[in-house]
């Protein structure tokens, strides 16, 4: 009996990765940049025919001195940009089975979605912070992905107060704690917080959820799991 | 009550059209030094506004938006010196802008005002805002080996919203490929972030280079988080098990068929 089911799900599977349409092939970086030009003019500076009347401090300062303030240096320090955060390289949530499931930097699809890895990885959006660093950083995963559960297969099983290990490429780990569970129409995903450059450190885990439309071989929901980082 | 409720809706709607409009881009108003070797005091109405400028220092201006700079001067630091003679100049009252004192084509100092492009940039890209304000003929700036604005002249600027990437930048005279007169250098294109470059300095003068600011907090969301391509299997009905079980068995079938026949 158990031999038959087995085979019953394997057929499924096969039928399932046969009729899902795999558009997402991983990360993958984009072709060489198609650069358009624009060119544009300088405002002119524009001259007032009736000047104002501007006090002048007896020590020959302007008062409008108080007004404008130095900020520092225009001279470009290649040393300015250099990325050096340390990068995450696997995750650990272990009420819901995700032991090291290994993280890889993603960025953004053709189409303008979030790149998302294969089912057995976790995307980290390269563009954000880093976990533990101000703003948010957005970690996404499958709940299902071509009929294979996806690391984040149960997340919405998350509960507030579980723990979540981040582990980095130098050898460093951050915990954090859930703090907020929360499931929105994909339409209504409030990419706002959810992609936040800045403000409070949060990790964000991302899967899908909801109803799955068969026609468009998606959920209609996603499911998000917040988490601060765990003071020491 | 009604009335209330009528107020109450009428106040969120109120706030809903204002809403948009306080999202804008506040005022931002930067004054950049951009002339090699050269300090001075910058003079309002026969007043120093601020003394010992020097190359490179960036002034902000944005709380004297919609004020008349009544008779600027640039005068070299410590004399009476005028080095530009700007006249009355009225600044925006709002807006993003970058007022850079520079070298014309000719090497003559001037000031030239650009309106910075805040407009928002597609995920996961960066904006370079180039702007030719050296002492230096027509260029063009090359971007990893191939040309990315061409024929770019003082006082003009050109723009593109990239990938977010690192280039190796250099700038060359239009239409050739040496001598490099600025560069190669390393430029980060940073997601969300508006690079703006400026060419400075003078190719006679040997003193060609660049100074930069950046406009941050311009980058748009991914689109979507799609996280999932197939059904989680224990959703999975009796009835729909049964049909693709059908399915399976055809495409199982008519495969060994085709294999039979390819044998």
């Amino acid at each position: 009996m158990k031999r038959r089911l087995a085979l019953i799900i394997l057929a499924v599977g096969l039928v399932l990765s046969a009729c899902t349409s795999a558009t997402s092939e991983g990360p993958s970086e984009g072709a060489a940049p198609a650069i358009t030009t624009t060119t544009v003019a300088p405002a002119s500076t524009t001259t007032d025919a009736f000047p104002s009347e501007t006090p002048t401090t007896t020590d020959g300062r302007s008062p409008l001195a108080e007004l404008v303030s130095p900020i520092g240096s225009a001279a470009y320090d290649p040393r300015d940009h250099v990325d050096n955060r340390p990068v995450p390289t696997s995750i650990s949530i272990d009420e819901i089975g995700v032991v090291e499931a290994p993280v890889l930097d993603v960025g953004v699809e053709p189409d303008g979605d979030m790149e998302i890895p294969g089912a057995s990885d976790v995307g980290w959006y390269r563009f954000n912070p880093t976990p533990g660093d101000p703003g948010s950083a957005v970690l996404a995963a499958h709940i299902q992905y071509n009929g294979k559960p996806g690391v984040f297969r149960y997340l919405s099983d998350v509960e507030v107060g579980d723990e979540v290990v981040v582990h980095f490429d130098d050898g460093s780990r951050t915990g954090f704690q859930v703090v907020e569970l929360a499931q929105y129409d994909k339409d209504e995903l409030p990419t706002d917080r959810v992609f936040a450059k800045d403000g409070a450190p949060m990790l964000t885990l991302i899967t899908c959820g909801g109803d799955f439309n068969r026609s468009l071989n998606s959920y209609e929901d996603n499911v998000v799991a917040y988490a601060v980082p765990i003071s020491a | 009550m009604k009335k209330l409720i009528a107020v109450f809706a009428a106040t969120l709607m109120a706030l809903a059209i204002a809403a948009p409009a306080m999202a804008q881009a506040e005022t931002r108003i930067h004054l950049i030094h951009g002339i090699p070797d050269t300090a001075v005091d910058v003079y309002v109405d026969d007043a120093a506004v601020f003394e010992d400028f020097n190359f490179g220092d960036t002034q902000d201006l944005s709380s004297l938006a919609g004020e008349t700079l009544v008779n600027l001067q640039v005068r070299l630091a410590g004399t009476d010196t005028v080095a530009i003679e700007a006249g009355d100049v009225d600044l925006p009252a709002s807006g993003n802008y970058s007022i850079i004192a520079n070298l014309d084509e000719a090497g003559t100092p001037t000031l030239s005002v650009f309106a910075n492009d805040t407009s928002e940039i597609d995920a996961g890209n960066g904006r370079l805002q180039v702007r030719h304000t050296a002492a230096a003929p027509a260029v063009d700036v090359k971007a990893d080996g191939a040309v990315a604005f061409s024929n770019l002249s003082n006082p003009n600027e050109a723009k593109a919203d990239l990938p977010a990437a690192t280039y190796s930048v250099e700038v060359v005279p239009t239409g050739a490929d040496e001598p490099v007169v600025i560069g190669p250098a390393d430029i980060a294109v940073t997601d969300g972030e508006s690079l703006i470059v400026y060419a400075v300095g003078s190719l006679e003068g040997e003193t060609l280079t660049v100074l930069t600011e950046s406009i941050t907090g311009l980058g748009a969301a991914p689109a979507a988080v799609q996280t999932g391509n197939s059904p989680i299997d224990s959703g999975t009905s009796m009835a729909t098990v049964a049909a693709l079980m059908i399915i399976a068995t055809v495409a199982v079938g008519g495969g060994l068929v085709l294999a039979r026949r390819t044998n």
